[in-house]
């Protein structure tokens, strides 16, 4: 019999591993981008800085340098390789996905990164060390090099929400997977907005500096930044939403708040008004000021965008294939990849899962509730908690019902019909189905467990009487 | 755990190149990564040992080694995302389930080396004289906080590499008493003479990086001769002491491996990481002898052969266990061919990152050896603009080919 690969659960009972991926993902999000548009920022302010006789501006290229060596390269490059970690817990078929259609775009990223890591502590130690052409060169490769980063990651993250073209299912390959309307898109929105968040970020250096003049003219050039990059980018959010496939507006409009866009043009609203009270009065800007600037943009801009990315890929959680329980949910035969709910359906999820102690393979009275957890832990708790604290708790779906039965009819409508917009088809056999249910009805009364195995108990006695009344006879 | 179950585990999507590159990627990037974490190691215990005396000395080489300290914290990591990317595309089972079982751990991992690293910055800034003996210490308790821990996400690092290697008690680990433990809190396995092996690597790996640093400053005037012999002296004294410790260490390792691989221990491969320990000793003892010359270098580069040499003989063992006791063959892989990314990953290693990390590491050669400006050469600058160029290029052709399989 064929198994399904599917790992062993871990679960974070208190937030859900979930957000624990979110968090760590949204402060990478916040270091990269900073550091990226940074990099760039600082060649357009060496050109200046060398071109126009202004070595005053090298002061603010070494502070702000200084300043994102630990908190952009430090604390980026940590929480960047935390995301595969987290990932690797919380959702290891996931990231394998990604890791096997792309592990040399990745490993060339990597010799991007290794130039960039380089170049950072050169840009920052070597003013005033080397000529100023070298610096230049230096300061140049530095930022190249940090963009292409961005360009590789960008083509791995529109793969994960769906494959740039719809041939890559038919064909496979790198280029398939890789390109598409929305990794353009999303490139073009992501590099705007890293201006911004560079912008934001660097007003906290520049807001230290105690060359009054220098300070005012960093913070008018940041201000610049800032307001280019947050229209260009707000228009740019358009033509990314343009591109996302047919399900993921559905998604958005049944499961994102009416609030939703409203709050996202706020934040962008508040963030333009920012930067042009700090471009006519730069003395308005503190460290303090723009310490709050920053933190805001990470909880009201960068959370927000995280979860809704997360929210419109469902049911997948990669490639359009890879559903976010970990099954495969769909046939993607030029990769030679086989949807693995056939094979659920024929056997059942208990017989083909490779992590479960036999013990729980086979559903009884008495084990159906350790039976009904486990199949929640590999089918459900990736997105649900099990618990009353954590992501969309299970419990909260029924009503304060406990009845077993109504509960069964209830999932095997929701869950093995595939009919639920968002969520994963999950075949379930009839065993699997009621062991579920004995489990969910628990999460309400946990007395269910032991009156369901006590009716299991009468009616399995009922059933032996006549047999054992006859041997009698 | 069934051979079977662990090849179901495996990700359908196959891999884009023969597995053999990757495990040869691996092994490499390994080396360079552990050497990293090893000079990073080395550096911080030689700061803290210089920072806690009143020896000029000490003290100076304490300035030097939280510099040092700080940069290999970032190359290590850098350097370490290499191995941690190949090992997911051929031991994917493994590594993912390692990692699962212990999923606390792993998240716990990113935070304590970030206040790691940080209570090293904490140290570093709040001790910006520390040459100096007579001013008083600051924060010591940050350094000793930041080494222990990283001495704890080394363990923790150590453990998962443990748990891939033991596929026969997973299940027993996942589900106990027959109820599924999905918290991830525990630490599983564990081989302190193995882990401890790795760690006394710190010392002659150090000594190699010493013998370079003090060969590098005597270019300078304005660094005094006596403070270099005694760094050469310390040095070779660490190579010497180190390099005996840790055969010792990796033979008390090497003898208490589990049953199942026990004839591994006299096997070819840790015969020829054994030579190569002793051979990097012996170098560094003959260069010793030709006094002040340019082969000084050269321990850091045959430090770093006898540590590959080591790692090959790591990637045998898992290859032991792995195949030879649990049937999985890493090399059977199915691949689906692709031979673009297979080729963007070579040309951008091989030609555009070590011409551009040529130019960046000449130019921070030069400019350390300089009192004053450092002007490039003629061959210097043209090295720069090729660097560039070869950026330019690279991006060009990301738009050019991606705009063009867009539009096709």
């Amino acid at each position: 019999m064929e198994l399904i690969g599917l790992y062993p659960t871990w679960y974070e009972p208190t937030i859900g591993s979930g957000w624990v991926v979110g968090l760590i993902a949204t402060i990478h999000v916040l270091f990269s981008h900073t550091s990226v548009g940074a990099a760039i920022f600082f060649a357009f302010l060496a050109t200046i800085a060398y071109r126009r006789n202004k070595p005053e501006l090298l002061i603010f290229i070494k502070r702000y340098g200084l300043f994102l060596l630990v908190f952009a390269y430090v604390a980026g490059s940590i929480t960047g390789v935390g995301i595969w970690y987290s990932t690797t817990v919380a959702s290891p078929r996931g990231i394998s996905a990604l890791i096997h259609s792309f592990v040399w775009k990745w490993a060339t990223e990597w010799v991007f990164f290794v130039i960039e890591v380089v170049g950072v502590y050169m840009v920052v130690y070597l003013v005033g060390k080397v000529d100023q052409r070298t610096h230049l060169r230096i300061t140049w490769i530095f930022a190249l090099a940090s963009y292409a980063t961005m360009l590789i990651i960008i083509g791995i993250l529109s793969f994960m929400l769906w494959p740039g073209k719809e041939a890559w299912f038919a064909e496979g390959g790198y280029l398939n997977g890789f390109y598409g309307s929305n990794t353009f898109a999303q490139l073009a929105m992501r590099s705007a907005f890293m201006f911004t968040m560079t912008a934001v970020v660097g007003g906290i250096v520049a807001s230290r500096l105690t060359d009054l003049d220098l300070r005012r003219e960093i913070i008018r050039k940041l201000a610049w930044l800032g307001i280019v990059s947050t229209i260009t980018g707000t228009a740019l959010f358009s033509w990314y939403t343009s591109t996302l496939p047919e399900h993921a507006h559905l998604v958005m409009q049944a499961r994102l708040p009416d609030w939703f866009s409203v709050s996202l043009l706020a934040v962008l609203g508040g963030i333009l008004v920012y930067f042009i009270a700090s471009l006519i009065q730069p003395r308005l800007l503190t460290p303090v000021v723009a310490s709050i600037a920053t933190v805001s943009i990470l909880v009201f801009g960068l959370w927000p965008e995280e979860v809704a990315r997360e929210s419109i890929r469902k049911p997948f959680v990669a490639g359009e294939y890879v559903y976010s329980n970990q099954v495969i949910g769909r046939d993607v035969p030029g990769m030679g990849i086989r949807s693995e709910i056939p094979v659920i359906q024929e056997h059942g999820l208990l017989k083909t899962h490779v992590f479960l102690p036999e013990e729980l393979r086979e559903v009884n009275g008495e084990n159906a509730a350790r039976v009904g957890r486990a199949i929640a832990l590999s089918m459900c708790a990736n997105c649900h908690s099990v618990t009353d604290t954590g992501m969309r708790p299970l419990r909260n779906y029924l009503g304060g019902h406990t009845d077993v039965a109504r509960i069964k009819t209830y999932l095997k409508g929701a869950l093995t019909t595939g009919n639920t917009l968002y969520m994963p088809l999950i075949p379930l056999t009839d065993d699997e189905a009621e062991a579920l249910a004995v489990y969910m009805a628990s999460l309400n009364d946990p007395q269910v467990p032991a009156r369901y195995a006590a009716q299991r108990a009468a009616i399995a006695q009922a059933d032996d009487l006549p047999a054992s009344v006859s041997m009698k006879e | 755990m069934e051979t079977e179950l662990l090849y179901a585990l495996r990700d359908p999507a196959g891999i884009p190149s023969h597995p053999v590159i990757f495990l040869v990627l691996g092994v490499l990037t390994f080396a360079l990564h552990i050497a990293a974490v090893q000079m990073m190691l080395g550096a911080s215990t030689l700061t803290l040992w210089g920072a806690f005396s009143k020896d000029a000395h000490r003290r100076r080489l304490a300035q030097s080694m939280i510099n040092v300290a700080k940069v290999m914290v970032s190359v290590a990591i850098v350097l370490g995302v290499a191995p941690l990317l190949f090992v997911q595309v051929i031991y994917d089972p493994f590594w993912y389930t390692a990692n699962v079982l212990s999923a606390w751990w792993v998240i716990g991992f990113i935070l304590i080396l970030l206040v790691g690293y940080t209570l090293m910055y904490v140290f570093y800034w709040r001790n910006h004289h520390l040459a100096d003996p007579a001013r008083k210490l600051s924060c010591p308790g940050a350094m000793v906080a930041s080494v222990v821990l990283l001495l704890v996400v080394g363990f923790i690092m150590h453990v998962l590499a443990q748990q891939m290697l033991q596929p026969e008690h997973w299940m027993s680990w996942y589900a106990p008493h027959g109820d599924l433990e999905t918290r991830g809190t525990a630490l599983h396995a564990f081989h302190p003479w193995r882990f401890l092996f790795f760690i006394s690597l710190s010392a002659p790996v150090t000594g190699a990086l010493l013998v370079a640093y003090q060969r590098y400053f005597r270019a300078r005037d304005d660094v005094e001769p006596n403070y270099l012999d005694w760094v050469r002296d310390l040095a070779y004294r660490l190579i010497n002491l180190g390099g005996v410790v840790s055969l010792v260490l990796g033979a008390v390792w090497m003898a208490t491996l589990p049953e199942a691989v026990a004839g591994f221990a006299f096997s070819p491969w840790v015969w020829v990481a054994a030579a190569g320990l002793l051979g990097f000793v012996g170098f560094a003892h003959w260069v010793r002898g030709k006094g002040d010359s340019p082969w000084a270098y050269a321990v850091l580069g045959v430090g770093t052969v006898a540590i590959i040499l080591v790692a090959v003989a790591r990637e045998a063992l898992r290859w032991a266990k792995l195949h030879g006791v649990h049937g999985y063959n890493a090399l059977d892989y199915s691949i689906n061919m692709d031979w673009y990314s297979t080729l963007t990953f070579f040309v951008t290693f091989g030609v555009l990152g070590v011409g551009v990390l040529a130019y960046y590491l000449t130019v921070a050669w030069r400019a350390g050896q300089t009192r004053g400006v450092y002007t490039a050469s003629a061959v210097v600058d043209r090295m720069g603009n090729i660097a560039i160029a070869m950026l330019v290029l690279w991006i060009v052709h990301y738009f050019v080919l991606g705009f063009v399989w867009w539009a096709l």
